[in-house]
């Protein structure tokens, strides 16, 4: 990790409650690589540590929450034991290694967005789809339902505003993008992304073990599929 | 006595939304794959302690009222918290908040709720669906826990675990402090300033402390909607996405506040001022449709002083229940999981 965005998260380092059983640790404020790399590095370090109290370690863009049991311990000593903690962690030459794994996942690049994402951002479909197919992802994180990945950083000449009137349903395997992200539908939910594509890649299965294909911190490769099905 | 035959509630005219919960599946959280659980922990606590449960233990939670269910297999140590309904056993009124014996093919009828939103049922011995990630509870936009992943419906059986062997004192009736004030007209809601307390002004912080909120009819098990004045006018600073819990209370733009429940997200973007404290997310829970709520800010030890005296209150029941000699009591921590 470069040492500029170490010294930046150890300057906007604050911790701060939320809520009486868990603690925000703030790195930063922006969407970016670099801070959210020192995300996982802490996540990481703080799960290997087995403190006694923590119940639960969220990764989020530039900060994570660590949740306890407030039955065994109080927020002042949890906040002090943090910030010692995720600032030793900065400041140690070698971040903890963390075991991160490269996806490949195919494409049928017939989303019912595609067209209108290619007219929206003055590119024909064919380029909207080798844009797409571009860079090596990173999960950010996941949320908003179980297996949700947030793939970043999308192409700039991909990037647009959410949908202004979000779909009530989108399929499970839908592959959208928004502003500078993309994400694959792991379930039928409400969304307001813009569907390029479709896979037949579920990020998320509850009996699986794990139960969820993508970890934050991972690596997404997009690729056209082979043959349509 | 125990007996060793099977026994199952037998779901005869489901109610609109009737789950199993229990007190949540945690460390999952960075999956997107919230806790869940009661809606009213203290009420589902309150109904195992009763049966002589763990306190955690799996237990079917109604969203509204309603439905007709028939144990079948054996009698079975019950009791209903939570909600004030309107219930019969073989048409007889079944009184809440205590444990009481019901034979085998007792058919048990929920009429409406009097007041509150969510209502438990603890048999002794367990709801005994699988556990899925570390919790037997169901959360419904995954499909998963539960019966099936979904809500209960006409015909579905639920598995009960064996009656435990040394039952608690039965007709145990659960003590004032355990029962929630229930909501309005006067209920209020204790909370913390949130991760975003400083980006509200004081007229901000006066506005969401002096007004009386109603809950609004999209309330539920993902958050609660609160109609009322708007906090704020204008927009508040955008913030990247951050991790977020039950009890979040959110400003989306518009300024009229959302709070997180069992379901909602692990990572929101709205901001979040305050949060309520945990001993008091049930008693917000079982304010329905309709009920005005209003907010009072307390600090986080305090928040954690009323939490961990809640649960002793639970604790000294349970002790209560098993008499000091039992022999099957351990500790308070093994009860706790």
């Amino acid at each position: 990790m470069a040492p500029p965005a170490r010294t930046a998260a150890l300057s906007a380092l604050s911790l701060v409650p939320l809520g009486d059983a868990a603690v925000t640790i703030v790195l930063g404020q922006g969407i970016d690589l670099d801070t959210n790399s020192l995300v996982h590095a802490v996540v990481a370090a703080v799960r290997a540590a087995a403190l006694p109290w923590v119940l639960d370690v969220v990764p989020a863009y530039a900060s994570l929450a660590v949740h306890y049991d407030p039955l065994h311990t109080d927020h002042v000593t949890v906040m002090a034991a943090l910030e010692t903690f995720t600032r030793a962690t900065l400041e140690s030459s070698e971040l903890h290694q963390r075991d991160v794994r490269e996806h490949l996942i195919q494409v049928r690049y017939d989303g019912m967005d595609l067209d209108a994402v290619a007219a929206t951002t003055g590119l024909d479909p064919e380029q909207v789809v080798a844009l797409h197919c571009e860079p090596l992802y990173t999960v950010y994180m996941l949320g908003f339902v179980p297996g949700f990945a947030y793939l970043g950083d999308l192409h700039p000449a991909l990037v647009l505003e959410r949908r202004a009137e979000p779909r009530a349903s989108v399929a499970p395997g839908s592959v959208a993008i928004a502003g500078r992200q993309s994400a694959i539908y792991p379930l039928r939910t409400p969304g307001g992304w813009h569907i390029i594509g479709n896979t037949v890649f579920r990020p998320f299965d509850a009996g699986a073990t794990p139960p969820c294909r993508l970890a934050a911190g991972d690596f997404v490769r997009f690729i056209p599929a082979k043959s349509r099905t | 006595m125990p007996e060793d035959q099977t026994a199952v509630l037998s779901v005869l005219a489901p109610p609109s939304l009737l789950t199993v919960q229990d007190l949540g599946r945690s460390g999952h959280r960075a999956l997107g794959l919230p806790a869940g659980g009661a809606m009213d922990p203290w009420a589902l606590r309150a109904a195992n302690t009763l049966v002589g449960n763990a306190e955690g233990s799996a237990a079917l939670e109604w969203a509204t009222g309603g439905g007709l269910l028939r144990l079948e297999g054996r009698s079975a140590l019950i009791a209903l918290t939570g909600a004030d309904a309107e219930a019969t056993v073989d048409g007889a009124p079944l009184p809440l908040d205590r444990s009481i014996r019901v034979p085998a093919g007792a058919r048990l009828r929920i009429q409406g709720l009097r007041r509150g939103q969510f209502l438990y049922l603890a048999v002794a011995g367990g709801v005994d669906v699988p556990v899925v990630l570390g919790g037997r509870g169901s959360y419904l936009p995954a499909g998963l826990g539960g019966v099936a992943g979904r809500s209960l419906r006409g015909g579905d059986l639920v598995p009960l675990g064996a009656e435990p062997a040394n039952l608690p004192t039965t007709g145990v009736i659960l003590p004032g402090d355990l029962r929630d004030p229930l909501p309005p007209p006067q209920g209020s809601v204790r909370v913390m300033a949130g991760p975003h307390g400083e980006l509200l002004d004081t007229e901000g912080w006066e506005r969401l402390l002096g007004t009386t909120f109603t809950v609004a009819v999209t309330a539920d098990r993902t958050g609660y909607r609160l109609s009322g004045p708007p906090v704020v006018t204008g927009r508040l600073a955008s913030l990247p996405s951050e991790p977020t819990c039950p009890g979040a209370l959110q400003l989306p733009p518009g300024g009229q506040p959302i709070v997180l429940m069992a379901d909602g997200p692990t990572v929101g973007g709205y901001p979040t001022p305050a949060v309520v404290c945990a001993a008091d997310l049930g008693r917000l829970a079982q304010c329905a449709p309709g009920t005005t709520v209003r907010f009072v800010l307390i600090d986080v030890p305090e928040a954690q002083r009323l939490y961990r005296r809640r649960r002793v209150a639970i604790d000294t029941l349970d002790r209560i229940i098993r008499g000091p000699t039992s022999p099957t009591y351990s500790s308070s921590a093994e009860q706790m999981r």
